[in-house]
């Protein structure tokens, strides 16, 4: 009996340890930083070359698009604009198509890292702009949680 | 009206109290009366249930926007039928539905059982009415449907989003409710049994039932999700690993874990604690499914906002079941010692072992993975995320084994294999996975993971078909009939065996439409008029972009032609729709090519109007299609399962031989018949209203509209003028196509040759052919699909009764035949 839950222990031992050390190393790869604007801007120096998602509302007006290419260009805050208190601001650029949900004020998560001059370049596909929601009131901009 | 509607929510919530106390003291006593008083509260809250879905239901029918939740889930101009979804369109709403759906399942679970399972109703009364109670009073609280605005009531409501105003959508979230819901029933009858101590294999069997159906609702809403957002969403894939998504799968395996392991516990009462764990947990994961997405732990782009009261009320919960589900289990370990131990690695309990094992590591992975933001901010106050490709990277792995498994499981004999037993069984599967392993490797399909995940469908084929012919043979041989009545036969005689096969073989096409993702091609374009993009072996071109109004909305449409080695084969029609007053949020249209090789799929991104250039996203999605079979083949495996005892027993029975095989014909026509409207439904992706789509605006574009007749084959044959009443995606793609070649200047005689050209010969041509008969001939495959529905109906009413009188003679005969067949079939069953 006792040498059956000495097997049994090591092989439980073997696999969890197998289990986690792949566990550790696809997080280090997989995992990516989500982050409002205000703390993007606040720890911009630490976050340089990391795997970013950015949270953020489109600042309305600021969505400029290239004529006859995929390039667009906006700015992203941290707060949306009715709150009153918008936060800090971040200019963006991205190459591709745009989801439907992309507006002026638009909730917006946006998958990229900073750049050097201080931007930020969203990957490829990386928009993700808020689902309209079915289990949200957006009654004229009221705030949900009816 | 709202007045009544929250008086009936306090009165179930009181009732429910009621019923839960009164069922356990009533057990305690053994009052009969108190127990029979508990049930009778339950069937009383369905039925005020009931009474309150239609006093929601009419309030959004008459446009009561006194009501806050209707104003705010509906609108006067809302569709008919939208109305009545956004019942449950909402957080208060759907909690409502959740309740009724609850009540009136678990009504009929009591109902069926309160016989023979006399011991254990008084549980499962109390424990599906503390469910209810929990719920009611989220409502009753905090999250009333009825409540009303204090001030003004608004004169018309904000309505419904129009991206979810979508045929998908409203039938996706019912189809995963039932199955959340249903989950609770098999809960219920594993507390009783642990409050009682019955931990004999009574309970599984009241359960079996009730978890295959739900786990049926189940796929099917995971499914009808996948779909939506494939067809809606417009990004070209259909699973993101999105909390959402991940909330609702995390359920399905530890149910698809329970179904196998609950057969383990009835041949062999090993497993038993793991049973009773696993539908715990199951319902665990329900509740904390609709937690996480409602409450807004989860970060997420979907999440639908913060509520930390319901987080709270959820929490206290959800801790509640765990302590209380898991204390009893402790409690009644000693009861639940296995009477049998695992005597080899090479048999198929196993087998089972290892699948439920990588079901819930699957499972905890998944919610790990969901979790993982809250949990990384909470250890190290730094919120990390991960998306979809380490989900890839994990599940991939896990899937090919599991499918692996589908293979292996059947081919292991109960208790343990020899090796003589080995060879015979894996001879051939293994011979048919290396085949299309093989075939892979000829299309240059990387080994890792879609050319694995090809052999392994072909080995699990292999299995499946194997299992099916050696039972028929040898079925054949004791019987002497034909080889189709001796198949139904096998079938009815273990419905659960071979529907899961069935099912197996639909997992089998999901698995191969997955590993159609390894050839996806992705490209993103901007077209001037005239240009070409290719695309895999597909050529682009842009044709101009038009804009057409119906009043309704404002519609750019592009105009693509696709070719393939420069001959032209089809042509696309992505569009964005501007709904009044929703200029600001433009619907995406997607045009597909939907062919079971691959999909071609075409998204507008964007365009200018100027020189009608257009912005254009498309993609290649191989095999695609295959997946939403599978889950059909899925669906018929856990139908034929799920058929009561009696059913077919006709073909199990003696009787002429024929029979059977006219039977199974008639199956087979009524099958294709059934299968010919969903084949036409899968042409509509994509395009939702086109009533309205392209009115002529010359005379001469009329005439044409008129003269040239819409293909589809749901209209019963009318012209591109007409036919407008429904969906018809190929009424308006072929109108488009006329307005195109008006527009090119082609005169009558060249559009007509261009139409014949492409849809073959005169068929869409009005004049000669739409006449008497041949409206007939459209009609035909319904008809025969409608009488061969009604004569098999007929056939299996009069062959199952004619048995009764005879039935002791059949069963002596039967049993002696289960012998010899079982023996045949090596223990396997």
């Amino acid at each position: 009996m006792a040498h059956r839950n000495i097997k049994i222990a090591v092989t439980a031992v073997v696999l969890a340890s197998a289990f986690g050390f792949m566990m550790w190393t696809t997080l280090r790869d997989g995992a990516e930083y989500f982050k409002h604007v205000d703390e993007v801007v606040a720890q911009r120096s630490s976050l340089e070359g990391k795997k970013i998602q950015m949270h953020g509302y489109v600042i309305p007006g600021s969505r400029l698009t290239k004529p006859n290419t995929l390039e667009w260009r906006f700015k992203v805050q941290n707060n949306p604009i009715r709150s009153g208190e918008p936060g800090q601001v971040m200019s963006v650029s991205y190459t591709g198509i745009v989801p439907d949900t992309f507006k002026d004020e638009a909730e917006v998560v946006l998958k990229g890292e900073l750049t050097k001059d201080g931007g930020f370049h969203t990957d490829p596909n990386g928009v993700i702009a808020k689902c309209p929601s079915k289990y949200e009131a957006a009654a004229g901009g009221a705030p949900s949680g009816s | 009206m709202a007045n009544l509607g929250t008086f009936l929510l306090l009165a179930s919530f009181v009732l429910c109290a009621y019923a839960a106390v009164a069922s356990v003291v009533g057990a305690r006593r053994g009052s009969r009366r108190l127990i029979e008083s508990g049930i009778g509260g339950l069937y009383l809250v369905a039925a005020l249930m009931a009474v309150a879905t239609v006093v929601i239901i009419n309030a959004f029918l008459t446009d009561d926007f006194s009501i806050r939740y209707v104003a705010q889930e509906s609108e006067t101009l809302q569709p008919f039928w939208y109305k009545i979804t956004a019942y449950w369109g909402g957080l208060n709403g759907s909690i409502m539905f959740w309740v009724f759906l609850l009540s009136v399942f678990g009504s009929i679970a009591v109902f069926v059982n309160r016989e023979r399972h006399r011991e254990l109703i008084p549980y499962v009364v109390a424990t599906i009415s503390t469910v209810e109670a929990f719920f009611l009073y989220l409502m009753v609280v905090h999250k009333n449907p009825f409540s009303t605005y204090l001030t003004a009531a608004p004169m018309d409501g904000t309505g419904l989003n129009p991206l979810l105003q979508n045929y998908w959508m409203a039938i996706h979230p019912p189809s995963l409710y039932t199955g959340f819901v249903g989950m609770t029933i098999p809960f219920a009858f594993g507390l009783a049994a642990l409050i009682t101590g019955n931990l004999d294999d009574s309970w599984l069997r009241a359960v079996r039932r009730w978890t295959m159906f739900a786990w049926l609702f189940l796929s099917f809403g995971l499914m009808l999700g996948m779909i939506w957002a494939y067809e809606v969403l417009a990004w070209g894939g259909y699973w993101g690993w999105d909390p959402v998504e991940n909330a609702a799968v995390l359920p399905w395996f530890t149910a698809t874990a329970f179904l196998h392991s609950v057969m383990v516990q009835e041949r062999r009462s090993m497993l038993r604690v793991w049973n009773v764990t696993l539908v715990i947990v199951t319902f665990f994961l329900t509740i904390f499914g609709t937690f996480m997405t409602r409450s807004g732990v989860v970060q997420s782009v979907h999440a639908f906002g913060d509520d930390p009261i319901l987080a709270k009320l959820f929490t206290g919960f959800m801790v509640a079941i765990l302590t209380f589900s898991f204390g009893l289990v402790i409690y009644r370990l000693p009861l639940l010692k296995a009477r049998n131990e695992l005597d080899s690695w090479m048999s198929r309990e196993a087998a089972f072992l290892l699948n439920n094992w990588i079901l819930l590591f699957s499972a905890m992975f998944v919610l790990f993975g969901t979790m993982f933001p809250t949990l990384s901010e909470a250890v190290t106050g730094e919120r990390l995320t991960v998306a979809g490709p380490f989900f890839n990277k994990w599940m991939t792995p896990v899937g090919l084994i599991l499918l692996m498994l589908t293979g292996i499981g059947p081919l292991l004999a109960w208790r343990r294999s020899t090796t003589k037993n080995l060879v015979e069984q894996f001879l051939w599967p293994v011979v048919t996975g290396l085949a299309a392993g093989t075939v892979a490797m000829l299309f240059k399909i990387p080994l890792w993971s879609a050319g694995l995940c090809f052999a392994l469908c072909g080995f699990v084929v292999g299995t499946i078909g194997q299992e099916f012919w050696r039972g028929t043979v040898i079925r054949r041989k004791n019987t002497g009939t034909d080889f189709l009545t001796a198949l139904v036969g096998l079938v009815g005689r273990n419905k659960r065996r071979y529907g899961g096969y069935i099912v197996h073989v639909g997992i089998v096409l999901i698995f191969f439409g997955f590993a159609g993702n390894a050839r996806k091609l992705d490209e993103q374009a901007h077209l001037k008029v005239g240009q070409d993009v290719k695309i895999g072996k597909y050529t682009i071109r842009n044709n101009g972009v038009k804009v057409s109004d119906d009043g309704q909305k404002q519609m750019t449409t592009a105009y693509l032609s696709v070719f393939v080695n420069g001959e032209q084969i089809d042509g696309l029609y992505p569009a964005r729709w501007a709904y009044r007053h929703h200029e600001q949020e433009p619907t995406t249209e997607v045009a597909m090519r939907r062919t079971p090789a691959e999909d071609l799929y075409a998204v507008l991104g964007g365009f200018d109007l100027a020189d009608q250039s257009a912005t254009l996203q498309l993609v290649v999605n191989p095999l695609v299609n295959w997946i939403w079979f599978g889950f059909g083949v899925l669906a018929l495996g856990t139908g034929i399962a799920l058929l009561p005892e009696r059913a077919l027993a006709f073909a199990v029975a003696k009787m002429p031989a024929e029979a059977a095989t006219t039977t199974v014909a008639l199956l087979l026509i009524v099958l294709i018949g059934g299968a010919r409207p969903a084949s036409a439904q899968q042409g509509m992706g994509g395009t939702e209203d086109t009533r309205a789509s392209f009115y002529a605006r010359t005379p001469f574009e009329k005439q044409m509209q008129h003269e040239i007749v819409c293909t589809c084959g749901a209209c019963g044959h009318q012209n591109l003028a007409e036919c407008r009443k429904d969906n018809c995606s190929t009424s308006h793609q072929m109108r488009g196509e006329l307005a195109a070649m008006i527009d090119q200047g082609k005169n009558h005689d060249e559009i007509i040759q261009a139409f014949m050209a492409k849809y073959g010969g005169e068929e869409m041509l009005g004049a000669p052919i739409d006449k008497g008969f041949n409206r007939l001939a459209w009609l035909i495959p319904y008809l025969v699909g409608a009488v061969s529905a009604v004569a098999v109906g007929f056939a299996a009413v009069k062959w199952t009764r004619k048995i009764e009188p005879q039935a002791a003679n059949a069963a002596t005969v039967d049993a002696a035949l289960d012998e010899r067949i079982d023996d045949e079939l090596r223990d396997l069953d």
